[in-house]
C-alpha cells in the first residue's frame, strides 16, 4: 500500500510538468499577445515591450527559463496585472473558489445521499419516482440557466438574496445551490443504485439472516458498499465542479480561480495560466490519490499491490 | 412583462430600488478588473475612469464637454506658432502624503512615461513633444568631429521641422536654446535598425560615415522644469488639440520619491502615493476597490464625496441586476443590453442615450480584388441601410462621414460648409451626399458598372459573377458585432443579392490580423477619440503604418492634415480639417456605419456626473443629493441643465485661466513691452 | 454480464435485451422522444422553409419586424432580437447540438474502444503502461485544455485538415462550421478514457475464452481478434455509456457556448440559444424557455434511454 501512494505521488511532479508544456506549447501556438490593444502600437512601443518581457529571445531559451522557474515555484509575474505574482493572486482567490465549490459538494453530498438512500429503500414509491425525476432535472438542466432563474425569483423577485458579487453569507445561497444542483443529481441516483445492487448481495442477506434489524444491516453494511461509487465519482467530481465554478462564478461576479482562469485565457497572460494549470493539475491527482487510498478502506475486496 | 418590486414610495417611476447610500460613497461599475493602478501603463476605458480618481494632471476633463479645464495648471499660454506652450502651476498642489507638487514632478512623470524600460502602450500620445519619439525608440544624435549635429531637415522632405521665429514664452534658458534650435536628425542606436535604415537611403548612409552617436536621454525631451511652479513644453510642430490630450491620465503627476523607493512594488496599497481628489483605501482585485477623498488635494474643499467604490463588472446583465436591486449607483457606457432597450428607455431620469466621441465603421481591405475597385467599395456601402440599423442597434445613430455627429458642434458646421462647397465644386450637392446613407438602386448600379452585374432572382436580387470567396465579415466575438454582422450580411443579401460569409474570432487573435490587413472584404472596426478633436479620428488614415486597417495611404492626405495642424485660427483650421475629411470619405476605403451612443445608467440622486461623449467623469464634481426635489428628473435634458453647484464649482476653476486669455487679448491689443 | 450466451453472438441476447427495454416505460418514453426529436430536426427545417419561408438565419428587411416577439400563431416560439423564428432556430440549434453530441461521442468511442481493447488484449506490462497513462491524463483538469484548445484553434488558425473537411460540407470560407468540427475532436477527446475503461474491463473478462482460443487458432491477426471478435461482444456497457456521453457532451458544449467558445454564428446549438436567452430572462423568457426546455426534455430521454438500456442489458440490476 505505501509503495503504491509513494509511486503515486512521484509521479505527481513529471505530471504537471508535462501538463505545463502541453499548455505553454497551446498558448504559444495562440495568435495573439497579452499587450495588444484596440489601437496599433508603435513600432519602436512594441520593441520596447518584447525586450521588456524577453520575448526577443529565442523560443526554447524562453521555454528554459520558465521551466527552471517553475520548477522552483517561481511562476513570476502576471503579465496583464503589473506587479502581481501568480503565487500572489491564486493564493488571493482560491479561497473563494474552494468555499463555494466544498460548500456545493458538500450540500450535494447531504441532498444527494438522503435522496438516493430513500429512494432505494422506498423503491418504486412516489419517493422513489420523484427524487430520481428531480435528479433527471438536475441533470439536463445547465447550470448556467438555473443561475439566473434562482436569482430572477429570489434576488430581484423577492429581493432576499444578493444577485451578485461575494458579500456575507447570505450571497453564498444561490451559487452554492446552482452548483450543487447537477451533484446533488448524480450523487442520488449513485447512491440509490450503489444501495440496491449491494442490499441484494450475500453478504446483506447473511446479515439479515443473522438477525439483525434492517437499521443496522442498511447503515453498516448496506450503506458502506452503497457508498462506494460514490466516493469513486468524487474524483471526476471535482474536475467537473471546476468547470461548474466557472460558470457559477461568472453568472454571480465572484472572484474566484475559475474566472480568474478564463480571463487570464482570454488575456494571453501566459505565467498566470501556467500558473493556475499546474496547480489544478497537482490539486486533482493528489485528491485522486486520496480517493483510491479511501477505496481501498471501504471496500475489503479492493487491494493494491 | 416587467417585474414589478417591492420599493420605496419614490420608485414608481425608477427602474428598481432607489436609496439613497448614508455614507456618501458612490458605488460605480467600472468595467473590467483593471490591469494595473499605473497610469503611464493602463490603456483601457476601465482604468482611465479610476485613474481620473486617483491622478491630477495639467488640466481636468470638464465633466460635460471633456474640454480641459484647469487643474494643477491653474493657467497657460501658448506661442504663436503652436509649437510651445508655458504651464503656470498653483503653489498649493499636494500629493496624498502631503509632498508639494512642482515642476520637477511632472518633468518626471514625463520623462518617466517615456523611458523605453516602461514601455508604455501609450507612449505615443506624447510623441508630438520634441525627441519624446526618438528618446522613446532607442535613437541617436549624430554628431560630427566639429561638434555640429546633423540637422533633420537636410534628410527629410517635410517642412517646418526646425523652429520658426516666435515670442518665447517664459525665462529664457539654455535648455530652451538648444529645443528651440532646428531639430536634430535621430536615427536608430542599434546598429542592425540603423544599417536597415541606410540601406535604403544612400545619401543618409554617406552623411553617417565616420560620425559619433549620441543616445538620446531622457533630459533631452521639451519638457522643462523653468522654476517651482512652471511648466513648459515644446513640441516638434504645431498640435492644437494638445491641451485636450493632457487630460489623458499617462500626462498625470507621479510620485517620484516613491517610485524610485518601491520600484514594482510602489503600486502596492500601502506604498502608493498618488496626487487625486481622492486615495486608495482598500484594493481587492476581482472585487473592489475603495477610494476615499484625500484631505491633502488642493481642491479638496470642493470634493463632495467622501469616496468611491469601483466594482469590477462586465457582464451587462449582472450589472442591471445589481442596479435594479440597488446595490451600485451608476453604470459605465454600453451597458444596457440592447433587447432592454425599449423597457430602460423610459426610466427617462436614469437612462443616458447621448452621442459619443466614438463611431463605428467596416474598413475595406482596398489593395485585394474585388475591393480594389471603387465602385465595388461603393456599393457596398450604398447597400446598407443605415437607418434600419440604428433602428435594429437601438443605441446609435447613422453615420455617413468618418467623425461622429454631434459632438463637435463647431466642426460640425465647418463640415456642413466645406462639403456643400466641395460637391458644388464637382456638380454634386448635400442633399446627392445625404443618399449615400442608403441606395440600394445605385449599389446594384454600380456593381453592374464594375463587372458583376446584379438580376433579380424571384423575390430578391442575386450576383452571380461576384467573387463570393474573397469577401467576408470578420469581427471579434461580441454580442453586438455579431448582431451588426448578421444584419449587414442580411442587408447586402437583400439590397445586392449577395452573401457574404461571416468570419469571427477571439479579440486577441483579431487584432494583429486586423491591424496586419490579412482580412479579405470587411472588417470591423471602431474608433474612440483620445481627445475631443476632430483630428483623433482623421489621425487614423495619417501614415503608412496608420490604424485604419485599409492599407490605403496617400501623402496628399498626410499634408492636408499637416498643414490644418498648422493653422493658429481655428474656424480656419477646422475647415482644412473638414477638406481632408472629405477626401478621404471619397476613397471610399471604409464604410461609415454609426455614432455610438452612451447608452448608461444612474440613479437619479447621483448629481453633477453627465452623459459627456468619453463617460469619463470628473469625479470631483460628482455628489450624492439626498433631497428628492433635486434629483434629476430627464437624463435628456440634463446636458442643458445647469446645476447651480457644478456651475459654481467650475466658474471657480476657470477664473485663473480666463483671466490669462483676458491677459493675453490685452496684450494683444496693447503694443509690447518686454517677454514676461 | 451473463457467462453462457455470451459468445453466441446475435439474435437472442439482443432480442432479450430489446423485449427488457420495452417493459420499462421510462426508457421507452426516452426512445420515443428521441425519435420523434431526430425526425423533427431532420425535416422540421426544410419543410419550415417551404411553407412558412422561416430558415435560422433569415433576418426580416422590415425594420419593424427586428424585434424580439412573444409567441403567436406564425411565430409558435416567438422570435429572437434579429426577427429571426424562434422554432426554426431550435429545430437548427437541434440539429447542430445533436450532431456535436452524437459525433463527438463517436470520435471518443473510436479512440476510446480502440485503445481500451488493445490494451486489455495485449495485457501484461502493455496493458499496465497504457492505463497509467488513462490514469494520469484522467487527473489533467480536462476542461483547462479544452478552453485553451478552442481559444487558439478556433478561428484563423483552425488547422487547414478541419478546415477542408469543413469546407467540403458547408462551402468555402464556412468559419462557423469548421470551429463545429474542432469541437467534435475537442469534445470526443474529453470522454474517451471512460470509454477506453469500459471496455478494457470488458475485453479482459472475455480474452480467455474459447471463441478467443479459436480464432486464435485459425490465425486470425491480433488486430483482427481485437476489433472482429472482441469488441462485438463488449458492446452491451459501451453502447450504455455511449448513450449517457452524448448529454454530458451536449451539456459541456453549452458551458462552452456560455463562455463563448462552443459553437459560433450563423450557427446556434441548444446550449448558444439557451445562454443568450439567459441574458433577457426578465423581459423576454420564451428566448430562454423553449431552447431549454427542448434541449431538457432531449437530455431527459436520452438518460432514461440511457438508464435503460443498461437495465435491459445487464439482467443482475433488474428492479424487483
Amino acid at each position: 500500500m505505501l509503495n503504491f501512494i509513494i509511486r503515486r505521488l512521484l509521479i505527481i511532479i513529471p505530471m504537471a510538468l508535462l501538463v505545463v508544456t502541453l499548455t505553454w506549447t497551446l498558448v504559444r501556438i495562440a495568435p495573439g499577445n497579452f499587450y495588444s490593444t484596440e489601437r496599433k502600437l508603435p513600432p519602436a512601443v512594441e520593441a520596447n515591450i518584447k525586450k521588456k518581457y524577453g520575448l526577443d529571445r529565442p523560443w526554447y531559451e524562453q521555454y528554459g527559463i520558465m521551466m527552471w522557474n517553475i520548477v522552483r515555484l517561481d511562476f513570476g509575474d502576471s503579465v496583464r496585472y503589473q506587479g502581481q505574482s501568480v503565487n500572489e493572486i491564486i493564493r488571493r482567490h482560491l479561497p473563494y473558489s474552494a468555499t463555494i465549490g466544498l460548500l456545493a459538494y458538500l450540500v450535494a453530498l447531504v441532498v444527494g445521499l438522503a435522496a438516493g438512500i430513500i429512494a432505494a429503500l422506498k423503491q418504486n414509491s412516489f419517493w422513489d419516482y420523484g427524487s430520481m425525476a428531480l435528479a433527471m432535472l438536475g441533470l439536463s438542466v445547465p447550470n448556467f440557466v438555473l443561475g439566473p432563474i434562482l436569482v430572477l425569483a429570489f434576488a430581484l423577485g423577492l429581493y432576499i438574496f444578493p444577485p451578485a458579487r461575494w458579500g456575507g453569507p447570505l450571497s453564498l445561497v444561490l451559487p452554492v445551490v446552482t452548483l450543487s444542483a447537477i451533484y446533488a443529481a448524480y450523487i442520488a441516483r449513485l447512491t440509490r443504485a450503489g444501495m440496491l445492487e449491494v442490499m441484494r448481495s450475500d453478504y446483506i442477506r447473511t446479515a439479515r439472516a443473522k438477525g439483525l434489524d434492517e437499521t443496522t444491516v442498511l447503515l453498516k453494511h448496506g450503506l458502506r458498499g452503497g457508498i462506494i461509487p460514490v466516493v469513486s465519482f468524487t474524483g471526476p467530481a471535482l474536475a467537473a465542479l471546476l468547470a461548474g465554478t466557472v460558470v457559477v462564478e461568472r453568472v454571480f461576479s465572484i472572484p474566484g480561480l475559475g474566472n480568474i482562469f478564463i480571463q487570464s485565457v482570454l488575456n494571453r497572460d501566459e505565467p498566470l495560466i501556467l500558473g493556475i494549470v499546474a496547480f489544478l493539475s497537482i490539486l486533482i491527482m493528489i485528491f485522486n490519490l486520496i480517493v483510491d487510498i479511501s477505496y481501498g478502506f471501504l471496500d475489503p475486496r479492493i487491494r493494491y499491490e | 412583462m416587467l417585474l414589478s418590486s417591492c420599493t420605496s414610495s419614490a420608485s414608481g417611476r425608477y427602474f428598481g430600488q432607489v436609496t439613497v447610500p448614508k455614507d456618501n460613497v458612490l458605488r460605480y461599475i467600472t468595467g473590467s478588473e483593471p490591469e494595473s493602478l499605473d497610469p503611464q501603463f493602463v490603456t483601457g476605458q476601465p482604468e482611465a475612469r479610476i485613474m481620473v480618481a486617483l491622478y491630477d494632471g495639467l488640466v481636468e476633463y470638464h465633466p460635460k464637454t471633456m474640454e480641459p479645464i484647469p487643474a494643477i495648471a491653474e493657467s497657460w499660454e501658448t506661442s504663436s506658432d503652436g509649437t510651445e506652450y508655458l504651464f503656470h502651476l498653483r503653489s498649493n498642489a499636494k500629493f496624498s502624503n502631503g509632498d508639494p507638487i512642482t515642476a520637477k514632478d511632472f518633468v518626471f512623470s514625463f520623462r518617466r512615461g517615456l523611458s523605453p524600460e516602461l514601455a508604455s502602450r501609450n507612449a505615443n500620445l506624447a510623441y508630438y513633444i520634441k525627441y519624446s519619439e526618438a528618446y522613446n525608440a532607442d535613437q541617436s544624435f549624430v554628431k560630427d568631429a566639429n561638434g555640429q549635429f546633423l540637422l533633420l531637415k537636410d534628410f527629410s522632405e517635410s517642412e517646418g521641422v526646425g523652429a520658426e521665429t516666435h515670442d518665447t514664452l517664459g525665462a529664457a534658458t539654455e535648455f530652451h536654446k538648444f529645443l528651440d534650435s532646428p531639430q536634430r536628425l535621430t536615427v536608430p542606436s542599434d546598429e542592425k535598425e540603423r544599417n536597415k535604415l541606410t540601406e535604403k537611403d544612400p545619401k543618409l548612409k554617406a552623411a553617417l560615415q565616420g560620425k559619433e552617436f549620441v543616445a538620446v536621454k531622457a533630459e533631452d525631451i521639451g519638457v522643462e522644469a523653468v522654476d517651482d511652479h512652471t511648466v513648459r513644453i515644446k513640441l516638434y510642430q504645431p498640435a492644437p488639440f494638445f491641451i485636450g490630450l493632457l487630460c489623458h491620465q499617462f500626462f498625470r503627476v507621479l510620485h517620484q520619491p516613491s517610485i524610485e523607493k518601491f520600484g514594482k512594488a510602489w503600486l502596492k496599497p500601502e506604498n502608493i502615493v498618488t496626487s487625486g481628489a481622492f486615495k486608495i483605501s482598500l484594493y481587492k482585485p476581482y472585487d473592489v476597490l475603495t477610494v476615499v477623498k484625500d484631505p491633502m488635494y488642493w481642491d479638496a474643499a470642493n470634493v463632495k464625496l467622501a469616496g468611491i467604490e469601483f466594482y469590477p463588472l462586465d457582464e451587462q446583465t449582472t450589472m442591471q441586476n445589481l442596479y435594479k436591486a440597488g446595490k451600485v449607483d451608476a453604470t459605465y457606457n454600453h451597458t444596457v443590453p440592447a433587447a432592454w432597450n425599449e423597457t430602460i428607455r423610459q426610466y427617462t431620469a436614469e437612462y443616458s442615450l447621448h452621442p459619443e466621441v466614438a463611431n463605428e465603421y467596416y474598413s475595406l481591405s482596398v489593395k485585394k480584388p474585388p475591393m480594389d475597385n471603387i465602385k465595388v467599395r461603393q456599393a457596398f456601402s450604398l447597400a446598407v441601410d443605415r437607418d434600419a440599423l440604428a433602428q435594429f442597434r437601438k443605441t446609435v445613430k447613422p453615420l455617413l462621414d468618418f467623425t461622429p455627429e454631434g459632438i463637435f458642434p463647431k466642426y460640425d458646421a465647418a463640415r456642413n460648409k466645406v462639403f456643400s462647397e466641395e460637391l458644388g465644386k464637382i456638380g454634386s450637392s448635400m442633399d446627392e451626399w445625404k443618399k449615400r446613407k442608403f441606395d440600394a438602386e445605385k449599389a446594384r448600379k454600380l456593381l453592374g458598372e464594375a463587372g458583376f452585374p446584379v438580376q433579380a432572382a424571384g423575390s430578391g436580387w442575386s450576383c452571380p459573377t461576384f467573387p463570393v470567396d474573397k469577401v467576408s465579415i470578420t469581427y471579434n466575438t461580441a454580442e453586438s458585432n455579431q448582431r451588426v454582422a448578421e444584419f449587414i450580411q442580411a442587408q447586402w443579401k437583400q439590397n445586392i443579392g449577395i452573401t457574404v460569409p461571416l468570419k469571427n474570432m477571439e479579440f486577441k487573435t483579431f487584432l494583429p490580423y486586423r491591424s496586419a490587413v490579412e482580412y479579405q472584404g470587411v472588417v470591423r472596426n471602431g474608433w474612440v477619440g483620445d481627445y475631443m478633436d476632430p483630428f483623433t479620428f482623421l489621425n487614423l488614415f495619417y501614415s503608412p503604418q496608420n490604424d485604419g486597417a485599409t492599407g490605403w495611404w496617400d501623402p496628399k492626405y498626410d499634408k492636408m492634415l499637416d498643414d490644418a495642424n498648422k493653422e493658429t485660427d481655428e474656424t480656419k483650421r477646422l475647415e482644412m480639417l473638414a477638406k481632408a475629411e472629405f477626401y478621404v470619405m471619397q476613397q471610399q476605403i471604409v464604410i461609415p456605419l454609426a455614432t455610438q451612443g452612451t447608452s448608461w445608467m444612474k440613479k437619479p440622486y447621483v448629481k453633477g456626473m453627465y452623459p459627456n461623449p468619453g463617460t469619463l467623469h470628473a469625479w470631483k464634481f460628482v455628489y450624492i443629493e439626498p433631497d428628492q426635489s433635486k434629483w434629476t428628473s430627464n437624463m435628456e435634458s440634463i446636458m442643458t441643465d445647469n446645476d447651480p453647484s457644478v456651475v459654481t464649482q467650475l466658474d471657480q476653476l476657470m477664473a485663473s485661466q480666463e483671466q490669462m486669455k483676458q491677459q493675453k487679448a490685452n496684450e494683444q491689443a496693447a503694443p509690447k513691452t518686454t517677454a514676461e | 454480464m451473463a457467462e453462457n450466451t455470451e459468445f453466441v453472438k446475435g439474435a437472442s441476447l439482443w432480442r432479450d435485451a430489446w423485449r427488457r427495454l420495452l417493459k420499462n416505460k421510462l426508457a421507452v418514453f426516452g426512445l420515443v422522444v428521441m425519435v420523434f426529436m431526430v425526425i423533427l430536426v431532420i425535416v422540421g427545417p426544410p419543410i419550415l422553409r417551404l411553407t412558412m419561408g422561416f430558415t435560422a438565419d433569415y433576418i426580416p428587411a422590415d425594420g419593424e419586424l427586428i424585434k424580439s416577439f412573444p409567441p403567436s400563431l406564425e411565430h409558435p416560439m416567438g422570435t429572437d432580437e434579429a426577427g429571426r423564428d424562434l422554432f426554426a432556430r431550435v429545430l437548427q440549434g437541434g440539429r447542430i447540438s445533436l450532431m456535436v453530441g452524437v459525433i463527438s461521442t463517436i470520435v471518443s468511442l473510436i479512440v476510446g474502444v480502440s485503445y481500451g481493447a488493445t490494451a486489455a488484449y495485449l495485457g501484461g506490462r502493455i496493458d499496465n503502461v497504457m492505463m497509467r497513462i488513462v490514469d494520469i491524463i484522467y487527473a489533467i483538469p480536462y476542461i483547462l485544455i479544452v478552453i485553451v484548445l478552442l481559444s487558439v484553434f478556433g478561428g484563423p488558425n483552425t488547422p487547414s485538415w478541419i478546415r477542408s473537411m469543413a469546407e467540403t460540407f458547408g462551402g468555402v470560407g464556412n468559419q462557423g462550421l469548421a470551429q463545429i468540427f474542432l469541437l467534435f475532436f475537442a469534445l470526443g477527446l474529453v470522454s474517451w478514457l471512460t470509454m477506453a475503461r469500459v471496455v478494457r474491463g470488458q475485453v479482459l473478462s472475455l480474452k480467455n475464452q474459447e471463441f478467443v482460443l479459436a480464432a486464435r487458432a485459425t490465425g486470425v491477426s491480433t488486430p483482427g481478434i481485437i476489433f472482429r471478435h472482441l469488441v462485438p461482444n463488449a458492446l452491451g456497457p459501451v453502447i450504455v455509456y455511449a448513450t449517457l456521453t452524448v448529454p454530458s457532451v451536449m451539456l459541456t458544449e453549452a458551458f462552452l457556448s456560455y463562455l463563448g467558445l462552443g459553437v459560433q454564428a450563423p450557427y446556434a446549438s441548444w446550449g448558444s440559444l439557451a445562454s443568450d436567452g439567459v441574458k433577457n430572462i426578465a423581459i423576454f423568457p420564451w428566448q430562454l424557455i423553449f431552447p431549454g426546455v427542448t434541449m431538457a426534455l432531449t437530455l431527459f430521454s436520452l438518460n432514461f434511454l440511457g438508464d435503460g438500456l443498461r437495465d435491459a442489458l445487464d439482467p443482475q440490476t433488474r428492479k424487483f
